[in-house]
């Protein structure tokens, strides 16, 4: 039945938008209404996703938890130690050093930039209004060869380097079928500092009553991405809140002694 | 009225498939590019050149440059990286201006560069960003061919003036001051002289933007000439935001002016500088008004100053200190004492062309040269330079066959290069050898033996090196007794033969051929150009300031081609518009281009292309830019040249300057305008431009590498462009189309074995060209993009078990997916820390592999091979040793996992009691694995999980065979491995636990 209901909303979009310019809020409108309907949405709580990233043969599982409340974090397992990556509880973001394997936080500008995020689940267009953001169709642009729509999103602005910056991704919705396909951002920071990147989305499929991509690419707009496959993705998943605090350690002589 | 909506959508949805259908021949390769995608890889070690710089007015991180022929780059680092933000638009920049009201968000860029000298590209109007350059809007100026200022009042963002310069080649209207008051939207043209006269420089008051200051410029280029200055250049004032002009000429010299820079001081508005090109020379240089323009001091007229006004009239006022001027030059100079008497700028590339003051500290400077960007942090003393800009301008590229094979080419004002397709760690500067001076123009690699040929401008020199000797000797053409005085294009043509490798061939107005690499030369033609004498007189161009560069040579050969197929067949192409043949070696030479329908007479024939696959064809490529024709123009000849077909269609944009032909199918084309690339799949019929991280760059010279399949491009301003292995787009019918999944062949995929050692020093801010993947590829063509549903991709051995799986690309088109040929890495057992050698996956054995996709429920699968890499050395039974000895390491890591992880549900199931057992246990353990410490210099002793994985990881990483060395390494971790076997027997049986309820050995594995 909503397979049907799919193929007559493409069907009808497909002779009708030839004639009718779309609007920003009816492509999204329409996003959530083929991928599930928006009360469907608003009912997730938390998502759970495992996936496989394949490095050049080296075969890494991942866990990305991301719960309503702006909890979340990305679990790698790696010969059987659990390493984490953007952990981040509503206050601190921090990860798991690669040689000490143990938490460190990260710097307070990423806290408080992810803090502005916190809103953002599960989809940053649920709900855009009241969280302040706002979007913008800028036209049609070809993605892998697909028409889509480029839609602007522009968050809460963030901060770099002490300087605050726009926050803006371009959002490029196929026109048959109206997902997104695409995310273009500009890297703020890093070695990348300045370059586009480029996530692209495919396999959507039903979990529960929601249509989600099981595949998705991360890179460098323009050159070769990295595949992350989805084996699963669970809603609304039982996890318990302190997998997300960040782990004091405990120090090994006294405050006292250190004069 | 609702159906007839409905009907008409109907009808405009079928009528282009009607349409189609009656064309059959066609075959489009619009969104079929998918996964081809272009790989630059610069030089950028001598950069190109720049037209203006341009800096934030309140943040001095940021900077944009607009180049020559590589577009719009920006730095958000002060200068330190730039990142190209303009990549779909028109490479050729005459003007970057950001918006003071609205710095991070509103950037206007005016293309065509400004510079004008012969070799410049063309522009194609005015563009506008609202999001700090990441989406680009043409706001008009389609015709202008080359914008010089855009100014924003700062106290009015809607107020806009524009300084068009204009065509160059030809008459055009399009020309002088115009202004907006609606951001853009509408213009009204506020100053113009005549179709010859254009504003070559245009500035505000920077207090009062009533206040504007514009020189006008009379000139024009023909292919053969330069004339600058006239009765109608002058230098314009207006106080009334342009509605009334005043010449203001108080001080001026006599008699008719030519190109004049403007500045005005930002500290002190009353402060101007112009420099004058003048009838005499005396009269010509600095001038300085101190009166806002009302009178006018001659100051200088040094060397530095005077120096070829076309090509440098840039005037630069430190925004502090009015007495400060840098004038652009040859070398740069700078004045610290209002301009009386200047200092060359620091030493750095030659020909400069902007300079930019940062906006806090002066004595930071960028300065834009014909070889990039430079910075100084003392006043223009030293200078610097950015090293990640890659906006070489090729003239011409060739290859040769070496593995990786080099690619060759001559640039602007850069000297000739070669340098590797693929280097170990990148391509980096390091890896560019230089192999000739001045202007840079055709190099040919001598096609057996290790010699390079390359040359300068005009062919003053021709240089033959020797490269295993380092011997270097000019070669060139020399007049002879009895002959007309030799006439050489700027770019002259050089060829070598398939059939004769010694043969080199030179053109004049003659063609010069030798049979000894350039030792002896005989000509083999008569004047094959029209010899029109009254293109012939370049001792008289340049106009106001002589300017005979040799640039503007004419009535010339420019391009020679040996026909791959027969020796005595040679086609050659003029400057002057003949495509000349020869069908016996030169003794009868035909003028085949007799009356071409649509091909204006004398049009510049800039590239033949004699076909691999028939003696008779040829496809010829003109441009007429020098005659202000901007339509691209190839023909096709299957008859010897007696009728030639025009195979340019709508869709293609810009002059065309070089044509491809593929190797194996005749109907694949690739043709290098000035936008670009193109592609036909069906011999002309249709053309569809390539986009994928191909810049529209101006594409002057196009080989296709015969053993690789690689498209190398020679860009003018993006440097050397390829696109790995085109030979995908050779399977590309319309029965490939109707499929629901095409493969596509591949060659067997090298394993390769070769490594080495790079370096990274620098390369944080170095450009760093991107090898070619060595991965085994599946590449397969979709007709639709996978959205919804799954799809995957497995490896599978010949007998269907699984060795891995991809992710499969979901792209419309060709998709190309990476395989490492290696199985995932071990599992290795849980310790304190990490076993590192753990983290090697293993190559598969050579031999047939299938690619299995499965899309929702149908499956699809490709049989494809991997094999050995020869340059190794190894015997089969080697391979065979390495593989099998691999391979126990790798099982003895996973069977010791399994025994850490039986060990590890005894110890952590807490029901033994027997505590002499426990530590028994515990002291295996420690033998097994490490225990205690970090990843880093806190890691512990190496155990057994260690020892085992890291001589996994060096016999997998090795190309060869296990040494005896390592055999009698592996023997002792064998006996090791055994005993720590038996001892965890005898401890399991003693421990006499329940069932613990633990994996089996092969869902542990998997899991």
């Amino acid at each position: 039945m909503k397979t049907f209901k799919l193929l007559f909303i493409a069907f009808t979009i497909c002779f009708t938008s030839q004639i009718n310019a779309q609007t920003a809020d009816e492509i999204i409108d329409t996003y959530f209404e083929n991928t599930g309907g928006v009360e469907n949405w608003q009912k997730i709580e938390g998502i759970k996703m495992s996936a496989k990233v394949n490095q050049g043969g080296m075969e890494i599982p991942i866990e990305i938890t991301q719960l309503k409340n702006g909890n979340q974090m990305t679990v790698i397992n790696f010969q059987g130690k659990v390493i984490k990556q953007g952990v981040f509880n509503g206050e601190s973001l921090w990860s798991t050093n690669f040689m000490t394997q143990k938490a460190e936080k990260s710097s307070q500008e990423a806290t408080d930039n992810m803090k502005l995020a916190i809103n953002d689940f599960p989809d940053p267009f649920l709900n855009y209004k009241d969280n302040g953001y706002t979007v913008e169709l800028l036209g049609n642009e070809t993605i892998d060869g697909t028409e889509t729509f480029k839609i602007k999103l522009v968050k809460k602005p963030v901060t770099i380097d002490g300087k605050q910056e726009e926050n803006v991704s371009y959002y490029f919705f196929d026109t048959e079928n109206f997902v997104p396909i695409a995310v273009h951002s500009e890297i703020k920071s890093g070695q990348f500092k300045g370059q586009m990147s480029e996530s692209k989305f495919s396999d959507y499929q039903e979990v529960g009553d929601i249509y989600f991509p099981f595949s998705l690419t991360q890179g460098l707009k323009d050159q070769p991405g990295q595949g992350i496959t989805m084996d699963k993705i669970e809603l609304n998943p039982t996890v318990d809140a302190k997998e997300f605090e960040f782990p004091e350690e405990q120090p090994e002589t006294s405050q006292e002694n250190k004069n | 009225m609702k159906k007839v909506i409905f009907l008409l959508a109907l009808g405009i949805g079928l009528l282009p498939l009607f349409s189609n259908a009656q064309a059959t021949d066609i075959i489009s390769a619009k969104d079929l590019f998918g996964d081809l995608t272009a790989r630059h890889i610069g030089p950028a070690l001598m950069s190109g050149r720049i037209n203006d710089l341009e800096v934030h007015p309140t943040n001095s991180r940021i900077i944009y440059a607009g180049t020559a022929g590589g577009g719009v780059w920006k730095s958000n680092d002060a200068g330190t990286t730039f990142n190209p933000i303009f990549d779909d638009y028109c490479q050729s920049i005459g003007a970057v201006a950001i918006d003071p009201s609205n710095p991070d968000k509103i950037i206007y860029v005016g293309t065509g560069e400004t510079w004008t000298r012969n070799s410049v590209s063309v522009g194609d109007g005015l563009y506008k960003s609202v999001d700090g350059g990441v989406n680009w809007e043409k706001i008009g100026f389609e015709n202008s061919e080359r914008i010089a200022n855009i100014l924003i009042n700062p106290k009015n963002a809607n107020e806009i003036y524009v300084g068009v310069l204009g065509a160059l080649w030809s008459d055009s209207e399009d020309r002088g001051v115009y202004k907006s008051t609606d951001a853009g939207i509408t213009w009204e043209k506020i100053l113009y002289e005549n179709e010859k006269t254009g504003c070559a420089d245009l500035i505000m008051d920077p207090e009062n933007p009533e206040i504007l200051y514009a020189s006008m410029w009379e000139f024009r280029r023909t292919a053969w000439s330069f004339e600058s200055g006239g009765e109608h250049s002058a230098l314009y004032k207006s106080t009334d935001a342009g509605k009334t002009w005043n010449k203001i000429h108080n001080g001026f010299p006599k008699g008719n002016l030519g190109r004049l820079g403007i500045a005005v001081a930002a500290s002190n508005p009353s402060i101007l500088y112009t420099v004058i090109e003048a009838e005499e020379d005396a009269r010509k240089g600095l001038y300085r008004s101190d009166d806002a323009g009302n009178n006018w001091t001659q100051l200088n007229n040094d060397f530095g100053i005077t120096v070829r006004p076309f090509y440098f009239s840039r005037i630069v006022v430190d925004p502090k200190n009015p007495d400060v001027v840098v004038k652009g030059g040859l070398d740069g100079s700078i004045s610290r004492d209002g301009g009386k008497t200047f200092v060359s700028l620091g030493s750095m590339h030659s020909d400069i062309h902007d300079i930019a003051f940062d906006i806090n500290d002066s004595d930071r400077m960028f300065v834009g040269t014909d070889g990039g960007i430079y910075r100084s942090w003392n006043g223009g003393t030293t200078m610097e330079i950015v090293e990640n800009l890659p906006l070489s301008q090729f003239y011409q590229v060739s290859v040769d066959d070496a593995e990786p094979y080099n690619i060759y080419g001559g640039l602007q004002d850069n000297g000739s290069w070669y340098g590797p397709s693929s280097s170990t760690g990148g391509i980096n500067a390091r890896d560019w050898n230089s192999i000739g001076g001045g202007d840079g123009f055709r190099v040919l690699k001598h096609p057996t033996k290790n010699i390079i040929y390359s040359e300068m401008q005009g062919a003053e020199n021709v240089w033959r090196y020797d490269v295993d000797n380092k011997l270097v000797k000019t070669i060139q053409p020399l007049p002879k007794k009895g002959h007309a005085k030799l006439r050489f294009n700027w770019n002259a043509p050089m060829a070598i033969s398939k059939h004769q490798p010694d043969r080199f061939y030179m053109g004049s107005q003659f063609v010069h051929k030798s049979e000894d690499m350039g030792e002896s030369w005989t000509i083999i033609s008569p004047d094959l150009t029209t010899n029109d004498i009254s293109k012939q007189e370049q001792e008289n161009s340049g106009g106001l300031s002589m300017d005979n560069s040799g640039a503007e040579n004419h009535t010339t050969i420019f391009t020679i081609t040996e026909s791959p197929l027969d020796e005595n067949i040679i086609w050659v192409g003029t400057d002057d518009g003949n495509v000349q043949l020869t069908k016996d070696g030169g003794k009868n030479w035909e003028n085949t281009l007799i009356g071409i329908d649509g091909l204006p007479a004398n049009t510049w024939v800039y590239h033949i292309e004699a076909s691999v696959h028939d003696k008779a064809t040829a496809y010829a490529v003109f441009e007429g830019h020098t005659t202000g024709d901007m339509k691209p123009y190839a023909y096709k000849t299957t008859d010897f040249g007696k009728t030639w077909k025009n195979i340019i269609t709508k869709e293609v944009v810009g002059f065309a300057r070089n044509i491809q032909e593929d190797y194996i199918n005749p109907d694949l084309l690739f043709l290098g305008t000035e936008f670009g690339l193109y592609i036909t799949l069906d011999g002309g019929n249709s053309w569809t431009k390539f986009t994928n991280n191909m810049p529209s760059v101006a594409v002057h010279f196009i080989e296709l590498h015969a053993k690789t399949n690689d498209l190398i491009m020679g860009t003018h301003g993006r440097g050397i462009i390829i696109i790995d292995d085109i030979s995908p787009l050779r399977e590309i019918t319309k029965v490939v189309l109707a499929k629901k999944v095409h493969f596509f062949n591949t060659k067997p995929t090298v394993m390769v074995d070769q490594s080495g050692f790079s370096g990274n020093f620098g390369n944080e801010t170095q450009f760093v060209g991107n090898n070619p993947t060595r991965a085994a590829q599946i590449k397969y063509l979709l007709p639709k993009r996978h959205t919804f549903g799954k799809m995957a991709l497995e490896i599978q051995d010949i007998e269907g078990n699984k060795i891995t799986t991809l992710s499969p690309g979901k792209s419309k088109g060709i998709n190309i997916v990476d395989w490492s040929y290696s199985i995932k890495q071990p599992k290795v057992a849980k310790g304190k820390t990490f076993s590192f050698g753990g983290f090697t996956s293993p190559r598969v054995t050579a031999g047939k592999y299938k690619a299995v996709l499965t899309k929702g429920k149908d499956t699809f699968e490709q049989i494809f091979e991997v094999i050995y890499d020869e340059n190794a050395n190894l015997t089969s039974k080697d391979r065979e040793i390495k593989h099998n000895t691999t391979m126990k390491l790798y099982n003895m890591s996973e069977n010791l996992a399994y025994m850490v992880y039986e060990l590890d549900a005894i110890l952590e199931s807490n029901k033994l009691k027997n505590k002499k057992l426990i530590s028994s246990l515990n002291d295996l353990k420690k033998s097994l694995v490490i225990t205690t410490g970090d990843n880093y210099v806190g890691s512990a002793e190496p155990q057994l999980r260690e020892k085992l994985a890291d001589l996994f990881s060096k016999l997998a990483n090795s190309y060869d065979r296990p040494s005896s060395n390592e055999l009698g390494n592996l023997a002792i971790l064998e006996e090791r491995f055994e005993k720590a076997n038996k001892d965890f027997d005898k401890l399991k049986k003693k421990v006499k636990l329940p069932d613990l309820n633990l994996k089996s050995f092969d869902d542990f594995i998997n899991e």
